[in-house]
């Protein structure tokens, strides 16, 4: 029960604690590109942009990552490697993020400038620290679900001669496809809402990146840095992005949901393949 | 396959592409396609698998490379007693995060002890006692939404409920409050997994003896379920202890001295790491505390870690198969 009347109390606090900015400037002028808390500006269309872009990044890096990593776990692996390799997935989902962002800072961030020049932060360094983030979450779950394909099957393909890759590719992925699905967007979910690691590599900066390694800011880091130095509707604006990021992360649960429904319901009715 | 080619390539009439000509053309043809199809199957089959044996290689280099880099640049910072139990210092080189390491271990403690009665009773009652199916889903839906939430929100939820509404003000309680909402579907589900693995047939049998449902669920169901639950749960104050964003609005960033009341100010590790990173500069040598900080609190997590699968596989052997 808890959880439910936490849910609702959060909401509740996000709406009262956002009310201001939303009355204020307006729901049309929360969503423009201009940031300006000297002139009573709140636009947070720049943190959107660069949280999702972070995002998305961090999937391309990360997801083909741990899509393979999650294959070979189930098709390829010996037992000896299952274990090291399932084992060393835990660890990395244990690391906590400031440590992730710790090292992103003094390792990657480094790497680009000497690469790169400019300040070597941005969303390039965001993109890769969030991918090894989202690698154990992806890696995981997508495994679970290829496991959870019936081996008949496998057997199936296999014995009709087919090579393994052909099995994988024709059958055992396809069938797995609406928990590898899943796995994505919960990945994705989990890049949404971090933080500190990105906080550390991003810049930060109030404007639009340019390209990959220009600072930048997204709604989690400008939530971060300013809450604590910030009064009346700037703070409340901040409370809006909260607010909105919370109804981004609900939103790909339910996505999840969806999914997940429409697999049981594929799977009784037999219909995988058509 | 080959075998046979070679067979056929024997016969007399062949044509310039080296296949009989005449009524057997057409089966040397669909043969040779087919052994061209078989072998270029395999080669993709040998590509694929190594393809997939490199991207899983890459991910244990990774962590190693995190691990090293972490240990090696603040490993040698942090096993000095001088740093893990001293003070820190307002400005000048050479101080400690004795209190930060403090504040971390209590807050951890203190979040397990309010996480663990509500995030297990949860747990028991969605996997044994739940049938009103309405209730059940709304159950879950808040807790799948709870768990999907950025950890930042929580914190900036914790300090205007916790800190500011309750009165609690910037304090261990009130980070610990936080941690566990935040924790609290990850302990549910961990506590349901572990009860629905109990095999229905314990049920029967202390059922069918004539235990209630409460006794059965108290003396069977619950310590068969225990070492998942248990591992779970250090599971769990792992990521607790490494957590920031949610505590730096609602425990603190900085002491100097360790916070003895659960409502004092803290400042855990990793908050503190952030305090470094922002306010670095302060004092002249915040890298080399940060750096080191890193290294302990990154050990802490991996003991932690460690010990969550020494415990769970002690307890399965004195348990015998269970679990």
């Amino acid at each position: 029960m808890i959880s439910v009347v936490a849910l609702f109390l959060m909401v509740f606090f996000l709406i009262r604690e956002s009310l201001p900015a939303w009355k204020e400037s307006g729901v049309a002028n929360v969503f423009t590109s201009e940031w300006n808390p000297d002139r009573g500006r709140y636009g947070i269309l720049i943190f959107l942009v660069g949280t999702l872009s972070v995002s998305v990044g961090a999937l391309f890096i990360g997801t083909p990552l741990a899509i393979a990593t999650a294959v070979y776990l189930h098709a390829y692996a010996g037992p000896s490697w299952k274990r090291v390799i399932g084992r060393g997935i835990e660890v990395l989902a244990g690391i906590p993020s400031i440590i992730l962002g710790w090292l992103g800072f003094t390792t990657l961030v480094p790497l680009f400038r000497r690469v790169a020049g400019g300040t070597g932060m941005g969303i390039l360094p965001s993109s890769v620290v969030l991918a090894v983030m989202i690698i154990p979450t992806v890696a995981s779950i997508a495994r679970d679900s290829l496991d959870a394909v019936p081996d008949t099957y496998a057997e199936a393909s296999l014995s009709m001669g087919a090579t393994r890759w052909q099995t994988l590719r024709r059958v055992v992925i396809p069938a797995a496809w609406p928990g590898i699905a899943m796995a994505v967007i919960l990945g994705l979910g989990r890049a949404l809402g971090e933080t500190m690691a990105v906080a550390m590599v991003i810049g930060p900066a109030t404007a639009f990146p340019r390209d990959l390694l220009t600072p930048t800011h997204t709604l989690t880091t400008k939530i971060m840095m300013e809450m604590g130095e910030s009064t009346g509707v700037h703070r409340s604006s901040l409370f809006a992005m909260a607010l909105i990021l919370l109804f981004l992360s609900m939103l790909l649960i339910w996505l999840v949901r969806w999914l997940s429904n429409r697999a049981t319901r594929d799977m009784s009715k037999g219909s995988y393949f058509c | 396959m080959c075998k046979r080619q070679s067979v056929i390539s024997r016969e007399k009439t062949t044509s310039d592409d080296g296949l009989p000509v005449g009524e057997d053309r057409w089966r040397a043809v669909l043969e040779e396609k087919s052994a061209r199809a078989v072998a270029r199957a395999r080669r993709a089959d040998r590509v694929a698998g190594f393809t997939f044996k490199v991207a899983a290689a890459a991910c244990l280099v990774v962590l190693a490379f995190i691990v090293g880099m972490i240990l090696a640049r603040g490993l040698g910072t942090a096993v000095k007693p001088s740093f893990l139990l001293g003070k820190p210092r307002v400005m000048g080189e050479g101080g400690g995060i004795g209190p930060m390491v403090f504040s971390s271990l209590y807050l951890t403690l203190v979040t397990t002890l309010i996480l663990t009665p509500l995030g297990v009773g949860a747990g028991l009652y969605l996997a044994e006692y739940s049938r009103g199916k309405r209730l059940v889903g709304l159950l879950r839906w808040a807790s799948e939404s709870l768990s999907s939430i950025s950890s930042v929100v929580f914190g900036i939820f914790g300090m205007v409920f916790f800190v500011i509404y309750l009165r609690l003000g910037y304090s261990i309680l009130a980070g610990a409050l936080t941690l566990a909402l935040m924790n609290l579907p990850t302990v549910m589900r961990v506590t349901e997994e572990a009860v629905r693995a109990v095999p229905a047939s314990y049920r029967e049998a202390s059922l069918s003896l004539g235990a209630s449902r409460w006794e059965t669920t108290k003396r069977v169901v619950f310590p068969a379920a225990l070492p998942g639950i248990i591992t779970g749960v250090i599971l769990t104050m792992g990521r607790v202890m490494g957590e920031s964003a949610a505590l730096v609005y609602t425990v603190g960033v900085i002491v100097r001295k360790p916070p003895f009341s659960p409502l004092q100010p803290g400042a855990p590790m990793a908050a503190h790491i952030w305090y470094l990173y922002t306010e670095g500069g302060i004092v002249p040598d915040w890298m080399r505390i940060a750096s080191g900080e890193a290294a302990a609190l990154l050990v802490l997590v991996l003991l932690m870690n460690l010990f969550a699968r020494v415990i769970a596989s002690k307890i399965r052997k004195k348990m015998g198969i269970i679990g």
